[in-house]
């Protein structure tokens, strides 16, 4: 028999059990009367970073960029600017950079910019971040003196410049790194705007303003700390979540925001929207190992099989520009010319893809509109994660070569199945995307040591590496005029568009972004609420 | 009961082993690997090479074994590349938030099922019954992400009782729970019911109304009682599956739990993460099936463990 009292004993347990433990339990308070400056910031952003540590990870944004200094920056239009770094030279063989550093500039502990601490930033660097191949050839790094650093190389490499002007080598504080050494990520600190304050993981990261930084770069006009006190970036995976907080005015800045959501803010009062094209393109990149896309008539009948206008206009509800050569207008080395060639050569034709389908010997037996060589299907697969508006491009797609007789289907992988596909050579397409602020993003798609590269042809890959050693800007964007060329006439890949990244904001002033950077954030403003 | 103990304790070990060799393999057979995820667009070669040895993926697959399950064997679930932050630190910060949310889901969950079960039991075939067929039906079909958007816009939103996202303490939990624990309402009503109907039945309980006991004590005091054991299993089995649950509901509440962290560390294919969670969630399974006997025992002395 079962007694009363002891259902009740069970309860109670449980309730306890619920709630010995700790917790946080101040309220996030949004105070509606805020002065203009001072305050708290919130912005929200769909991913979380894996880590602070900037030389662990690729996957740098927003959230993980405030606390530390460009050694470069690049200003608004992408032309060059001072960062930390003063000025700088290059030797006549190419091979040495002289770095002369911003005197009196701390780091977040209090310890001054010296050249030795960038060096031990530089060396932690190569040694062990993703993407060192941005330093290059390196064979040393010295400080010669108190602001002087040179860094040498064993041939010229061009590129270097699109690390300096990256975040990946941004110095870190030297008295983090001793104390933290491996765990940096964990208690963060550069010379930035913004200070760490904490992180809770799947939830939110908090910084709070720098005090004593007065070094801000020419890009921002308050060359202090940011007027706000604190900025929070919320994680909210849910899009409809992140619409409701958003409205309610808990999170003034919306980052990424998705395509399908900006009718309805653009129909919101008090709400402002930002757009501004990404530094890469969205493409179809094609199996260039199999038999059947060696044949540079198929790939070209895909190219012209596909009218990117109805891509743009109703999978990213027209928030994007669509391309037809290599790089997205905001790369630099973008060439008009050869975007123009581009588009002339491969501007929607089905009558002209059919013709080169059947000159590759694909031909219309069976009347089921699909083409047929030799008993076989002209069936294709394509690989795409689920984002939805990638879902959305697919099926677009699909529709389209249909119309010049070739089957479509269409898989949904996620990202690290596609890479792991894709680089044993197990697909037909991909439907992919790229982002870099350097032309050599091509040696990355297409050069010799890359696993996934696209293509190759022993030109392409002779200037590849000539762009990388070519140490003249104006000879360096020639060689990539080239390269971009000859990628337009074999057609090895199907650029489709350039996205625009959206911003929402409201009840804030000030709000810039600089396409080479991030959010200007020092500028901003909390505005008094009516 | 010693004895008993130690039987369970040495099916738990065999048991974990069993899943310890399941989640091996299965991460570890997916395409895809944390390098793939870590070098992402910048993947050369060389650095692949580099970055795998530097992780003993190189390594031979048994030898990897052997070294995960030695590991837990010593307490260590491993330590996450991506965050860089142990296994045991990562779920301490997110456990403790998803085993609330559990707990009052099921505190939710039981006491609304328990009640609507008696009444529609005591009403059998009238309208009450069928209303609370009805209303059992709609919890365990309406999906969790469209109940919980609908709390979200109506409580959050419009009246702005609770926060609409995120993790601030108590007030943060009460929707998500709401939503949770509604979805097993309607198992543990109908289970509730059907043995509930066989203990009106009984002769104890005409005795005891003949007696002239009120009718409710009756129906609470000694009808519940004996409905109460298959409702506990129920309920045991309920718990596992709120964790489960619980990956929808923190995605769209916001919440930092075990769900969603689970969800990310599979997609970021952050390996020891994912063996270690599913250790911790295979152990968390076992225990609560232990709890769920040991009670059996306690409340129903007749019931024997061996």
């Amino acid at each position: 028999m079962l007694e009363n009292h002891k259902i009740w004993i069970i309860f109670l347990f449980l309730l306890v059990l619920t709630g010995c433990s700790t917790e946080d339990t101040t309220p996030k308070s949004h105070d509606a009367s805020k002065a203009t400056n001072g305050g708290e910031l919130v912005i929200s952003s769909v991913r979380e970073p894996d880590t602070l540590d900037v030389q662990k990870t690729t996957w740098v944004d927003n959230a993980n960029v405030h606390l530390f200094d460009y050694l470069i920056g690049r200003d608004m239009d992408g032309s060059i600017i001072p960062g930390l770094v003063k000025d700088y030279t290059i030797a006549d063989d190419g091979k040495s950079w002289t770095f002369h550093l911003r005197e009196n500039v701390k780091f977040h502990s209090g310890e001054e910019l010296t050249a030795e601490s960038v060096k031990a930033s530089m060396e932690r660097f190569i040694k062990q971040s993703p993407v060192n191949f941005l330093a290059g050839p390196i064979t040393g790094v010295e400080a010669s003196d108190k602001s002087t650093l040179i860094v040498n190389f064993s041939e010229p490499y061009a590129p270097f410049i699109a690390g300096l002007t990256s975040i990946y080598l941004s110095p870190l504080d030297p008295a983090a790194l001793k104390s933290e050494g491996d765990k940096f990520g964990n208690k963060p600190s550069g010379t930035g705007p913004l200070l760490f304050e904490k992180w809770i993981r799947g939830d939110s990261i908090t910084f709070v303003k720098n005090e004593q930084y007065n070094w801000g770069p020419d890009d921002a006009e308050n060359k202090g700390g940011t007027n706000v006190d604190k900025v929070v970036f919320r994680f909210i995976k849910d899009e409809n979540t992140r619409m409701l907080e958003f409205n309610q005015g808990n999170i003034q800045i919306m980052l990424d925001v998705p395509p399908s959501s900006v009718k309805t803010l653009e129909n919101t009062s008090g709400v402002q929207l930002h757009k501004l094209l990404d530094n890469g393109l969205t493409y179809l990149a094609i199996n260039n190992d199999k038999p059947l896309f060696q044949d540079p008539k198929v790939r070209k009948a895909i190219n012209l099989a596909i009218d990117r206008n109805q891509i743009v206009q109703y999978a990213m509800e027209g928030y994007a520009k669509p391309m037809y050569g290599p790089l997205s207008p905001t790369i630099p080395g973008y060439s008009e010319k050869v975007e123009k060639m581009a588009e002339q050569m491969y501007t929607r034709n089905v009558e002209q893809a059919k013709q080169l389908l059947h000159g590759a010997g694909w031909s219309n037996v069976n009347g089921n509109g699909v083409l047929v060589k030799e008993g076989k299907q002209l069936s294709i697969e394509l690989l795409l994660t689920d984002e939805p508006v990638m879902q959305r491009i697919a099926q677009i797609l699909q529709n389209q070569l249909k119309e010049v007789g070739i089957d479509l289907r269409i898989t949904v992988q996620d990202d690290s199945t596609i890479r792991t596909n894709e680089s044993k050579k197990m697909h037909d397409l991909i439907l992919w995307q790229y982002g870099w602020s350097d032309p050599d993003i091509l040696y990355i798609l297409f050069g010799k040591d890359i696993p996934t590269r696209l293509f190759s042809t022993p030109e392409l890959e002779e200037l590849l590496i000539k762009g990388r050693q070519t140490m003249d800007e104006k000879a360096r964007m020639a060689v990539y005029e080239k390269v971009q060329e000859l990628l337009v006439t074999e057609s090895p890949w199907v650029p489709l568009f350039a996205r625009e990244r959206i911003t929402a904001y409201r009840d804030i002033e000030g709000f810039k972004v600089n396409p080479y950077k991030k959010i200007v954030i020092q500028d901003i403003k909390l505005k008094k609420q009516q | 009961m010693l004895r008993y103990l130690f039987k369970r304790f040495c099916t738990m070990i065999l048991t974990l082993f069993g899943v310890s060799i399941l989640v091996f393999f299965m991460v570890h057979l997916i395409p895809g690997d944390p390098v793939t995820y870590i070098l992402g667009d910048f993947a050369t070669n060389e650095a692949i090479a580099k970055l795998r040895s530097e992780m003993g993926l190189d390594q031979p697959m048994a030898s990897q074994y052997l070294s995960f399950v030695s590991g837990v064997m010593q307490g260590n679930l491993g330590t996450s590349y991506i965050t860089g932050q142990s296994v045991w630190e990562e779920i301490a910060q997110r456990f403790p938030i998803t085993l609330k949310l559990g707990i009052i889901s099921l505190l939710i969950g039981s006491c609304i099922g328990i009640l609507l079960g008696v009444i529609s039991a005591v009403n059998q075939n009238t309208w009450a019954d069928y209303l609370v067929s009805i209303v059992s039906l709609l919890g365990v079909s309406a999906p969790g992400f469209w109940i919980a958007l609908f709390f979200i816009y109506v409580f959050s939103f419009q009246l702005a009782i609770f926060p609409i996202s995120g993790y601030a303490g108590w007030h943060s939990l009460i929707l998500p729970s709401l939503t949770l624990g509604l979805g097993s309402v309607g198992n543990i009503a109908r289970m509730t019911r059907s043995n509930m109907l066989e203990v009106l039945k009984q002769d104890y309980m005409r005795t005891a109304l003949a007696k002239g006991t009120r009718y409710w004590k009756v129906i609470f005091g000694h009808g519940l009682k004996n409905a109460f054991i298959p409702v506990i299993t129920l309920i045991g089995i309920t718990f596992g599956n709120l964790l489960a649950g619980a990956i929808v509901t923190e995605t769209v509440f916001g919440l930092p739990g075990m769900g969603s962290f689970t969800v990310e560390s599979i997609v970021k294919r952050d390996i020891y993460t994912v063996q270690g969670l599913v250790m911790f969630l295979g152990m968390m399974f076992i225990l609560t099936n232990l709890l769920v006997d040991l009670i059996y025992k306690w409340i129903d002395p007749r019931i024997t463990l061996e």
